[in-house]
């Protein structure tokens, strides 16, 4: 349990320091990106020599890197990452309303794929037989090549949900996976010697597969987090979804650098969490 | 001969094919990639215009050709630009271990840590949105480039971590061989097989990224073509419905793809 704990304290420092530098590298971004702190009304030409210095003086933005730094990391320890330039509102109350739309697809079309891929898998490690086999990699090989954004369309056409184009699009990497992991194990001679005394199938998975394969689940339930949310921006941005993928693109094309970095580092956060979590989990289980 | 060989010699002869058409897209076809014919927007295919023409009147067959050159030549650019690095710090990790391993594993971690397309996403957000098009082609795949090392540098920095112990290496060491020549002469040259592997697997990711990151918009910019700008023309499904032709690029983005996977020898064969 102490080392439990260890590790978990651990992790938590590798989650701020990795916070802290996702974050000191995005305000890298925004303060030298072309155009940082210029209003564009300063160009309007109906504007007195007072009302543009009046703009100027509004907008005086610290200058250093570091002051600029020190002052988002100081707004965001209170909530507040500052104003979206496109949309001139808070970024926090865009992030509230948006984030729960993006979660529950993802978390969705993850639960989905995973059960998809499982029982794929599943039925290809322990019913060998060719058209089982051929199948599952025609099937895979096939959606692994078509691109998110192409997904995202064939849903929109079908009038498929949001969370289903973000399981097609993660299930054939975790079903790869997951079959190699399932056929290596079924494969060990301890499974092998299991068979041989009569040992039923359920049993063998059970007690001889999924114990000896759970450090690896774990980590992919981290890693297909982390699909999940890239898939979700084109997905949500062609399907017209209201979260922050479609948020994020947005903000790229209009520009909008502060919105843009903190929904990365937003995201980045959480599947650092995630990835934290799965390996905490793993750890307390063993 | 083994279906997997024979797979493998179908998708070999394919991709050849596939990029060969690209690179000599002006001797395949008498059509540059942005003439416009007016008067045949969305016209059906003919013996004119063997895939028909898009909404504005342009060639879809120079357009997919034109656009295999740009998806099929930089794609691997940008794959050996992030091997390249993935090579060299993922050697020098395994090779010196120590506080350099810690901190150019750390680096991979945090570059891994971030989502790939949000970051492009932002990186791209940094370019004005009407750029040159020859410049958003190169800033697009030089973006990817430098992105996509920290998976690959992973693999190589186990293949070398491996070597490190090896009678080679400890050999070489006791002859006081210095690092740089045991890196460049020794676990380099070993290190061929895996580079190459990462190397042939980022491509189709490489193909897949920019086709996404052009479909939204921030890829590569009109009037050139590349698979990713093409496949907007499907947005519009009443048009697509109509001209089912206008499905080929995304026809031969996934053949090709397909076909690198099936090309790519199997771990055991790398090993």
């Amino acid at each position: 349990m102490k080392h439990w704990m260890h590790q978990a304290g651990m992790r938590l420092v590798v989650l701020v320091f990795l916070s802290l530098l996702g974050g000191l590298l995005s305000a890298t971004l925004v303060r030298f990106a072309p155009g940082y702190g210029v209003d564009e009304r300063e160009l309007d030409p109906r504007l007195s020599r007072a009302s543009v210095d009046s703009i100027r003086d509004t907008n005086r933005l610290p200058s250093g890197l570091f002051s600029y730094y020190g002052r988002f990391l100081a707004g965001a320890v209170n909530g507040d990452f500052g104003n979206s330039r496109w949309l001139e509102r808070p970024i926090s109350s865009l992030i509230r309303e948006r984030f729960p739309v993006t979660f529950r697809s993802v978390l969705l079309g993850t639960l989905a794929a995973w059960a998809a891929a499982l029982a794929g898998s599943l039925v290809v490690a322990f019913l060998p037989g060719f058209a089982f086999e051929i199948s599952g990699t025609v099937l895979s090989s096939t959606l692994i090549a078509f691109p998110t954004a192409v997904v995202a369309m064939f849903a929109v056409y079908l009038g498929a949900p949001v969370f289903a184009a973000i399981a097609v699009v993660i299930f054939p990497k975790l079903f790869r996976y997951l079959r190699n992991l399932f056929a290596h194990a079924s494969a060990q001679p301890y499974v092998l010697a299991a068979q041989a005394r009569g040992t039923g199938q359920a049993r063998i998975l059970s007690h001889h597969v999924v114990p000896n394969i759970a450090p690896a689940l774990f980590a992919l339930l981290g890693v297909s987090l982390s699909m999940g949310f890239g898939a979700a921006i084109p997905i949500e941005a062609l399907c017209d979804s209201p979260g922050i993928g479609q948020l994020a693109w947005q903000a790229a094309l209009n520009r909008d650098l502060p919105l843009i970095m903190t929904v990365t580092l937003l995201v980045t956060v959480i599947t650092v969490g995630a990835n934290s979590l799965s390996d905490l989990a793993d750890r307390g289980a063993r | 001969m083994k279906p997997s060989k024979i797979a493998r010699m179908v998708s070999a002869g394919f991709l050849c094919t596939i990029f060969l058409a690209g690179l000599f897209a002006g001797g395949v076809t008498r059509y540059s990639y942005a003439t416009q014919f007016r008067e045949l927007p969305n016209s059906a295919p003919s013996t004119a215009h063997f895939l028909g023409t898009d909404g504005l009147g342009r060639d879809l067959f120079a357009r997919v050709l034109y656009g295999t050159r740009i998806s099929l030549l930089l794609a691997p650019a940008a794959a050996l630009l992030s091997t390249l690095i993935a090579g060299v710090f993922g050697a020098l990790a395994g090779l010196v271990g120590g506080w350099c391993e810690k901190v150019i594993l750390a680096s991979a971690d945090l570059c891994m840590a971030l989502p790939l397309l949000f970051v492009l996403l932002a990186l791209r957000a940094l370019l004005p949105l009407d750029i040159d098009p020859a410049v958003s082609v190169v800033a697009t795949f030089v973006l990817l480039g430098l992105l996509g090392w920290p998976s690959s540098l992973r693999v190589v920095w186990a293949a070398s971590r491996n070597m490190r112990r090896s009678d080679f290496v400890l050999l070489a060491n006791a002859t006081g061989c210095p690092r740089w020549r045991i890196l460049l002469r020794h676990v380099l040259p070993n290190l061929r097989a895996v580079t190459f592997a990462q190397f042939w697997i980022s491509i189709p990711i490489y193909v897949l990224s920019e086709a996404t990151l052009s479909m939204l918009g921030l890829g590569v910019m009109e009037p050139l073509p590349s698979w990713g700008n093409l496949l907007r023309g499907l947005e519009d499904f009443s048009v697509v419905s109509a001209n089912p032709w206008r499905m080929c690029p995304l026809v031969v983005l996934v053949l090709v793809v397909i076909s690198f996977q099936l090309v790519l020898p199997r771990q055991e064969e790398i090993a």
